[in-house]
């Protein structure tokens, strides 16, 4: 349900690869736009003050805190959550290594943990476990104490690493 | 009593868990997902003072802003509830009670407590309209502490009583008083408990629907005790529980807190039936910190009397619970359980140890992981440090020489039988371990760069697998502590459990899914799991908490799967035209034992002799259909334990505690899933390293609380944590089908204990006495400067 004011706005963007056009207020957060009128349910609210991370997205390809962007502030944007992760039915090699390592219990930080992984890898192939941990250090898990989340990404990172060099010949 | 053996399998194998899939890709839906036409949805307005008298509250300017539909005060809650906001542990019989509603009546007694409440449109214009509500307070000298509490002459939370104090009970075994009048040493501590509590990373949340027409209420919310939170909702709003539907969907982590009955479920239901529309209440972290219950805050006294050799003869001590302005659904409980368990894992013949729940301005005292387990153990285990400190042993030897040993159990201990264990292996497991890793060289080779490494140990045990329910009844539980498991097998072969145990984030699905696939024999990808809902799922006494799901679901889950496997093969012996005896089922295929290759029946075939074609299959006498339910209320509670051994680094400069490394040894019996029980481990551990460095809920000298964002209440990141190693070993509990026994709390228990000591290990220059949690920095700093230097000599 959006809020029924005289003050709305229009915002687009772009949210996994399907353009969206809605009239928001301007007070509307993005992690609600994202919920309510995406259907992007996978972004998480954890603590709505931009500490837990639970609710990063992708925007223009590097993370943000959706709980404290407006919606309006993300106009023109191309926006990937969670739900944009997976390719078809085939779990992103992320996924496939958080699934193996046991990376998540409740998997409710598990979206934001799983897109500021994939900005960590993005920028940094082969992280040392010192870097994956303080690439993690900005979100918070109150369940598995990091350790298999550390197995998953180095695993992942070496699964991307090959899919690259493959491409590459 | 039966020794309990599981052939190797599915049961004890390291496999994928079932859940996974929904929550990594974004399709699991948690409460807030929840959405139903017309819903409205609901904010709460809250005390901004910890102690006064609501003189007045307008609520007409909140009403009249378009979007809100409506406002409820205490006195229409008051009116429309049939009880109080239930307390469930009552184990002190002559109790204070503080019969408070879902919104408070006449008075506040924290900041955060529940004033007024809001449904509209939405949850924006919700907020909007509290900022409408005008409640005028006359405020009142605020009772902040456990000292302002006590104080003579100090204010009163509750005037009809006499102080501040809820109840006190002392339970004895053996004579304490001899004991320390023949004692060679008696060594005393006082210790600080902070204030901490759960956090999951889920708010709590509810979506009631109530038909007006029908009285019937259908609620989704993250509980971790579904059917507990049925029977209250029926209570306090007057309802037939046939009325009441509760779904729980994904539940976003518990750890206790959300175990306990809340008032804004009881707020969502009373909206809803007033509007004649859905509510949704889903609280933000801001109110998480005040409205969720707090835990471990506790003042605690403990001396032990020894003979010169580290025997403990005798044991007292004294809890005081630092409850806050009304009891939470749990009571006294946890910090009842503090002084029950004081004696920990040791042999002590002697022990008093006493119970005082004081109330206080401060938000209500409930459920949180561990329970009262992890300030027992700070009790015990700092008390054993400091005897051996004081007798010029090691700590682990004067440990050896009282742990109670395998030939004792069951062992009764001033409340409890501990059913089994052997706990000096244990403790032996953790202690070669650290020497092959070398730790002891470590810390003495950092020794010489001048940085100061500790090596700190600690021992735990862990009640689980709460039941039974009679007895727990006469401890004081309203309620009942056994579990029901139904498993079906369909028409297709198919497997489906159904139980009344909630996920949040535990593995239960998996886990039960081994159980019923190994004892079945059938692979594990054709159980389906049922659960999250009370109108088509069993009972599950007390809930999810208390390590009970595994053991209890497990083992009836067990006992039901074991029949309906009997009920198979009478079929397929049918069929065979064999001797049920003679058959065995491998990946959902019947043969006779021995002939590979030979006549077989699947389970498909199985299920459509009970289901669909029976006339030749399904043998004479024998019902049609393949369903076994099970309920296992336990003869007793199964007792797990652990050793953990830190490395830490101590930087005397700062005073900031690094952990290099971190050991945990640990028994729970027969393990279902070993990679689920690894991560319980670490994921206790960490939270127990939580409240032993960084997490503490602050208040300031005039009641405000100080933390009340992730920004101020510091939960421990990847950077903090160090990498954990896990040692397994299986003492089974003879009593539990399957011999499991739980283990979601172990990792909480014996964190604190276990730091403390490697953090005084680290300096050993100094008499240093940690004796308040958490060890933060500017406390270790000021700890390291006011210590003693020992004597070189």
């Amino acid at each position: 349900m959006s809020t029924p004011t005289r003050t709305g706005t229009t915002v687009s963007m772009t949210v996994n690869g399907e353009q969206v056009d809605r009239h928001v207020d301007p007070r509307r957060t993005l992690s609600d736009f994202l919920r309510r009128d995406c259907g992007a349910t996978g972004v998480h609210l954890g603590c709505e003050h931009g500490v837990c991370g639970a609710c990063t997205v992708l925007l223009d390809g590097r993370t943000a805190r959706s709980c404290c962007t407006l919606a309006v502030q993300a106009e023109g944007a191309d926006i990937t959550t969670v739900e944009g992760m997976a390719d078809g039915a085939e779990l992103h090699p992320l996924q496939e290594a958080f699934w193996k390592h046991h990376g998540l219990q409740c998997g409710f930080c598990t979206p934001g943990i799983l897109l500021t992984v994939q900005e960590l890898l993005a920028d940094n192939p082969d992280p040392s476990d010192a870097e994956i941990r303080e690439g993690i250090s900005g979100n918070i898990c109150r369940c598995t104490g990091y350790q298999f989340i550390v197995d998953a990404v180095r695993e992942a990172a070496a699964v991307l690493r090959e899919e690259k060099t493959a491409e590459v010949e | 009593m039966t020794q309990q053996e599981v052939p190797p399998g599915l049961i004890g194998a390291r496999v994928r868990r079932k859940e996974d899939p929904r929550l990594l890709t974004g399709r699991a839906q948690f409460v807030d997902d929840v959405v139903l036409p017309g819903m409205l949805e609901a904010a709460v307005l809250r005390s901004p003072h910890p102690h006064a008298r609501i003189l007045s509250i307008d609520v007409s300017a909140a009403l009249e802003l378009p979007g809100v539909f409506a406002v409820l005060t205490g006195e229409d809650v008051r009116a429309a509830c049939a009880t109080p906001q239930p307390v469930v542990w009552r184990m002190i019989p002559d109790q204070r009670m503080t019969d408070q509603y879902a919104l408070a009546v006449d008075k506040v007694r924290y900041v955060g407590q529940a004033v007024a409440v809001v449904a509209a449109v939405d949850r924006y214009v919700a907020e909007d309209a509290l900022g409408l509500v005008e409640v005028e307070y006359e405020v009142l000298q605020p009772v902040v502490t456990l000292d302002d509490a006590l104080a003579e002459g100090a204010p009163l939370l509750y005037e009809e009583w006499p102080d501040n104090v809820s109840c006190r009970q002392t339970i004895p075994k053996g004579d304490a008083a001899a004991a320390f009048a023949e004692a060679d040493v008696v060594v005393t501590e006082t210790l600080s408990y902070g204030r901490q509590m759960g956090t999951p990373l889920e708010t709590r949340g509810a979506v009631m629907s109530w038909d007006p027409f029908t009285d019937q209420l259908e609620g989704w919310m993250s509980t971790q005790s579904p059917n507990l939170t049925r029977d209250l909702l029926g209570e306090v709003l007057g309802l037939p529980v046939d009325h009441i539907r509760v779904r729980t969907p994904h539940v976003g982590g518990g750890f206790g807190n959300k175990f306990d009955f809340y008032g804004e479920e009881v707020l969502a239901a009373l909206l809803s039936k007033r509007t004649g529309r859905p509510v949704k209440v889903i609280e933000d972290r801001l109110e998480s910190f005040v409205a969720n219950a707090h835990s471990r805050e506790q003042r605690i006294e403990v001396s032990v009397a020894a003979k010169s050799d580290g025997t403990i003869i005798g044991m007292r001590g004294t809890v005081w619970a630092v409850l806050g302005g009304q009891l939470a659904t749990v009571g006294i409980g946890p910090c009842w359980l503090s002084m029950a368990l004081m004696a920990g894992p040791y042999d002590i013949p002697n022990v008093e140890a006493t119970v005082v729940g004081v109330v206080t301005n401060r938000s209500p005292y409930g459920s949180y992981r561990g329970w009262g387990q992890p300030k027992a153990n700070f009790a015990h285990e700092r008390i054993i440090d400091k005897l051996a400190h004081e007798l010029g042993m090691p700590p682990n030897e004067v440990r050896r020489r009282n742990l109670i040993a395998s030939d004792k159990f069951p062992y009764p201990s001033q409340v409890f039988f501990y059913d089994s264990g052997n706990y000096a292996e244990c403790l032996d497991m953790a202690e070669q371990a650290v020497a092959d890793r070398g730790w002891a060289k470590r810390r003495d080779a950092a020794a010489e760069e001048g940085r100061s490494l500790g090596i700190g140990y600690s021992f735990h045990i862990e009640i689980s697998a709460l039941g039974p329910s009679k007895i727990m009844n006469q401890a004081g539980l309203q309620h009942s502590s056994f579990d029901e498991e139904v498993v079906r097998i369909d028409s297709a072969g198919g497997v489906t459990v159904r139980t009344g145990l909630s996920a949040m984030g535990q593995g239960i699905e998996t886990a039960l899914a081994q159980v019923a696939a190994q004892t079945l024999g059938v692979p594990l990808d054709t159980v389906k799991v049922l659960h999250g809902d009370t109108e088509t799922n069993p009972f599950t006494g007390y809930g999810t908490g208390a390590s009970r799901g595994a053991a209890l679901g497990g083992g009836a889950l067990l006992r039901a799967s074991t029949r309906l496997r009997d009920k198979v093969l009478r079929i397929a012996a049918h069929i065979l035209e064999a001797s049920a005896e003679d058959l065995e089922i491998t990946d959902g295929v019947v043969t006779v034992k021995g002939t590979p290759g030979g006549p077989s029946v699947t389970m498909r075939q199985i299920g459509d002799a009970a289901y669909r074609r029976l006339d030749g299959k399904l043998p004479d006498g024998e019902d049609p259909t393949l369903e076994e339910r099970d309920v296992l209320d336990p003869d007793n509670v199964a007792f797990s334990y652990g050793t953990t051994a830190v490395l830490a680094e101590v930087d005397r400069e700062t005073g900031r505690v690094e952990l290099l490394d971190y050991l945990l040894a640990h028994d729970c019996g027969t393990v279902i899933n070993p990679m689920i029980v690894d991560g319980q481990i670490h994921g206790g551990a960490t939270q127990g390293i939580g409240g032993a460095l960084f997490e503490e809920i602050v208040y300031s000298p005039e009641g405000q609380p100080l933390t009340t964002t992730f920004m101020d209440y510091l939960i421990p990141t990847a950077s903090e944590i160090p990498t954990f190693e896990t040692l397994h070993m299986a003492t089974t509990a003879d009593h539990i089908p399957g011999g499991f026994k739980g283990m979601g709390e172990a990792g909480t228990i014996g964190a604190a204990s276990a730091i403390t000591a490697a953090i005084e290990n680290a300096v050993p220059d100094l008499d240093l006495r940690l004796n308040r949690l958490p060890v933060t920095p500017p406390r270790l700093l000021d700890a390291l400067t006011t210590a003693t230097p020992k004597d070189p000599s």
